[in-house]
């Protein structure tokens, strides 16, 4: 009996590990089969997207819009964080192994052309004669047009909003219409007064993140970048300004810089500011704090004092449907033309519940988004917000957008930390330089 | 195969010891069969070594002499290019400087601390030895994702470390401990030493019990103190231990990720990066640039065998 307990357990030692190995490689051959849509059957399309509220959940509206007609017809969506949805396409593109690819995935508008100019195989064009992109803003279907070839079906609006809480204004003396149409120069003003009066102040932000300033610079129209794609950090007229702006604020402890993603929401939701600048999904956020109900108003941005081109208007985020190489190219095209590019159903279902703002211009004529929103007081939030992204200008952001946004990151850190403006940023420039040799 | 091999050397024992001696030589002694039952035992591991690690680390040495954006990568001319690229890259220089400031605080004083605990726990005197064993041993089992989390909530600008503080009076306005770059380095020192003391710990609890009790007591008889007995009787004894805790612990922080991608992101700006984030902010999140990335890797490669060849010089004293 130990004898062959002994032979067994060695003969265990031994074939273990080979079969975790074996079992690892079959594995992944399943999900070949899986992921892989080609071989699939012809009527169902994989997705990658990533929040279950937002855009996973316009997703399945979507596929229920299209079974109606085509009854045969499914989606498998798979959620993706963003994060892990960049690291698989990136790693997927570079092994070759497009065939792992799902039909359709969401990508953030400022990572598209990063993507797009790296690895074009991961991508099918999308036929102008099938989608009218002519229906979107340009400043939005920019971001996913590479040389003139579309790429992307523009999801949700990055459009930028000031959102405030009606209610501490209110203490202060001031209303909604205060801080419409302003300057920044008024809202530090206000801002101050604001802080003196309540304690509260009126931004908070992440540190180190560079969001505002961003923001900030496409509502110049500007961006970090020219139009040969060189970056223009030193000598830009419009960065310095809305540094200058960004030190003020947190100088005159207007703006207060946390840590994380987390403690930016939770200074919303908890009252701890008193407003807060960001594309207009953060609403999602904001009104997850129900007590505060009716209190919340929106409004547009400030825009720069003394700079050419300045407007009232941004962007900041927004995302595009893209069609894989690896896709059931005509299905996944019908699909989106006739739902994200085509249903005003579609957008008026998704809107009250997820917030999520439609790019198609069409659908901003809709009935929904006349609708007054009861957590902002009965304002018109939706119709105001497609207003103000017509207004939106449109920049460059380059396939070097996220090396140019955190050096200006760097940059800004050390600038609030005392550096020297022109030399922190002129350090960000060369380190931007040096990432595009 | 190895089952005969296996069988063969267990019926080994049954024949009278002389056999290989005396006699015509059979092909399988002692010796080559013990050897062989070895082999057969480490072929398996030796081959997924080879398939998952070594033939990667070959293929990364190639990736790392090239050049090229996306999926469109061709060898370098000169070859050495991304090498000699890194010699000018600023925000490398800077993560090879964060990751040395972690590995000269973190080790050292990890090692030591670890060192006293074992010594403590060691006592025969000491009641509940379980208890602290598994406390403190505790921490490494946590996943890494979880306890930075924990500790970025510890950490916060409203967290309970500044509650704390200012509670007791010891400072006025809450600090920004993760906004600045010191205060950013110390949490992820102090992270790492609250995950990784208990670890190192065991490692030399385990040696501990390797002493021989009478040693100590001899030095005890001899009239040594406590600090010359822990001195001159134990950490000698303990030399294998420390060498090979301390290129363990140089290797870990050198190839260090997580602490510093889930407690700051790297940041404020790139002030407490480490290398293998900033690699990985190469390949993923800038535009990818895996040749670059390779390059990097290797540079870790180097870095880790030159220290612990350092280490093994002066831990060894043989001549």
């Amino acid at each position: 009996m130990r004898s062959i307990s002994k032979r067994t357990i060695a003969t265990l030692a031994v074939l273990l590990p080979l079969s975790l190995a074996l079992g690892a490689c079959s594995g992944g051959g399943d999900n070949t089969g899986d992921a892989g849509s080609g071989g699939g059957d012809d009527n169902t399309l994989t997705v990658w997207t990533w929040d279950p509220t937002f855009n996973i959940y316009a997703m399945e509206e979507a596929e229920k819009i299209y079974q109606k007609d085509h009854p045969d017809f499914t989606l498998d969506i798979v959620e993706t964080p963003w994060e892990d949805l960049q690291t698989k396409l990136t790693t997927l593109a570079q092994s070759g192994q497009t065939g792992e690819l799902p039909d359709i995935f969401l990508m953030q508008n400022n990572a598209f052309q990063k993507n797009g100019i790296n690895y074009p195989e991961l991508f099918s064009p999308i036929a102008a004669d099938a989608v009218d992109f002519s229906e979107f803003p340009s400043a939005v279907t920019a971001y996913s047009t590479i040389d003139g070839t579309n790429y992307g079906v523009p999801f949700d609006a990055g459009t930028a909003v000031t959102a405030l809480r009606t209610d501490v204004l209110e203490q202060a003396g001031y209303t909604v219409a205060d801080f419409t149409d302003i300057t920044w120069d008024d809202f530090i003003a206000k801002g101050k007064e604001v802080l003196a009066k309540t304690g509260k102040p009126l931004l908070s932000g992440q540190a180190g993140s560079s969001d505002l300033i961003m923001m900030m610079l496409q509502s110049a129209g500007a961006s970090l970048f020219d139009d040969d794609g060189k970056p223009t950090i030193t000598d830009n007229a419009t960065l310095e300004a809305a540094i200058n702006v960004y030190t003020q604020l947190v100088k005159d402890g207007i703006l207060v810089e946390v840590n994380s993603w987390d403690e930016y929401i939770g200074t919303l939701v908890n009252g701890t500011a008193a407003a807060t600048v960001n594309g207009i999904w953060i609403i999602g956020s904001i009104q997850s704090a129900a007590d505060q109900s009716g209190k919340w108003a929106i409004t547009n941005l400030p825009k720069l004092d003394g700079v050419s081109g300045a407007t009232n208007y941004s962007a900041n985020g927004g995302s595009s449907w893209a069609i894989s190489a690896n896709a059931n190219v005509d299905l996944a095209t019908d699909f989106l033309a006739s739902t994200f590019a085509g249903s005003t159903e579609l957008y008026d279902t998704i809107l009250p519940k997820s917030g999520a703002v439609a790019n198609w211009i069409p659908a901003g004529e809709s009935t929904v988004y006349q609708e007054p929103s009861e957590f902002f007081g009965g304002q018109k939030i939706f119709a105001d917000v497609v207003a103000f992204g017509a207004d939106v200008p449109s920049n460059n952001t380059g396939a070097y957008y996220y090396e140019g946004r955190d050096a200006v990151s760097a940059a800004l850190t050390q600038i609030i930390g005392g550096a020297d403006t022109a030399s922190a940023l002129a350090e960000a420039q060369a380190n931007v330089e040096f990432a595009m040799q | 195969m190895t089952l005969s091999v296996t069988r063969s050397g267990r019926n080994r024992k049954e024949q009278p010891l002389s056999a290989s001696v005396n006699g015509p030589r059979p092909w399988l002694t002692g010796e080559r069969r013990r050897s062989l039952t070895g082999w057969g035992f480490l072929l398996p591991a030796a081959l997924l070594i080879l398939v998952f690690s070594f033939i990667p680390m070959i293929q990364a040495l190639f990736l790392s002499l090239q050049t090229g954006r996306g999926a469109g990568l061709k060898f370098a001319d000169p070859l050495w290019t991304n090498y000699a690229r890194l010699m000018q890259d600023e925000t490398f220089k800077l993560t090879l400087q964060n990751t040395f400031i972690y590995l000269i605080i973190q080790v050292p004083v990890m090692l030591i601390l670890a060192l006293v605990l074992a010594n403590l726990l060691n006592d025969r005197n000491l009641r509940f030895k379980g208890i602290w064993r598994t406390a403190i041993f505790l921490p490494c089992a946590v996943s890494l994702v979880a306890y930075s989390l924990v500790f970025r909530t510890l950490f916060a600008a409203d967290g309970f470390v500044n509650d704390m503080l200012s509670g007791l009076g010891i400072i006025d306005a809450p600090v920004n401990w993760l906004g600045d770059p010191g205060t950013a380095r110390f949490v992820i020192i102090l992270g790492l030493l609250w995950r990784w003391t208990g670890y190192n710990m065991v490692f030399f609890l385990a040696a501990l019990q390797n002493i021989d009790y009478s040693s100590i007591e001899a030095a005890k008889v001899d009239g040594a103190n406590a600090w010359q007995t822990f001195w001159r009787v134990t950490v000698p004894q303990l030399k294998p231990m420390i060498l090979l805790t301390a290129i363990m612990s140089t290797n870990g922080t050198l190839q260090m990720f997580d602490e510093s991608w889930a407690l700051t992101r790297g940041g404020p700006g790139y002030m407490t990066m480490s290398m293998s984030h900033y690699l990985y902010e190469v390949s993923f999140l800038k535009n990818p640039n895996f040749g670059y990335a390779a390059a990097i890797s290797y540079v870790i490669l180097i870095l880790v065998a030159v220290l612990a060849f350092i280490q093994l010089k002066v831990g060894d004293k043989r001549d």
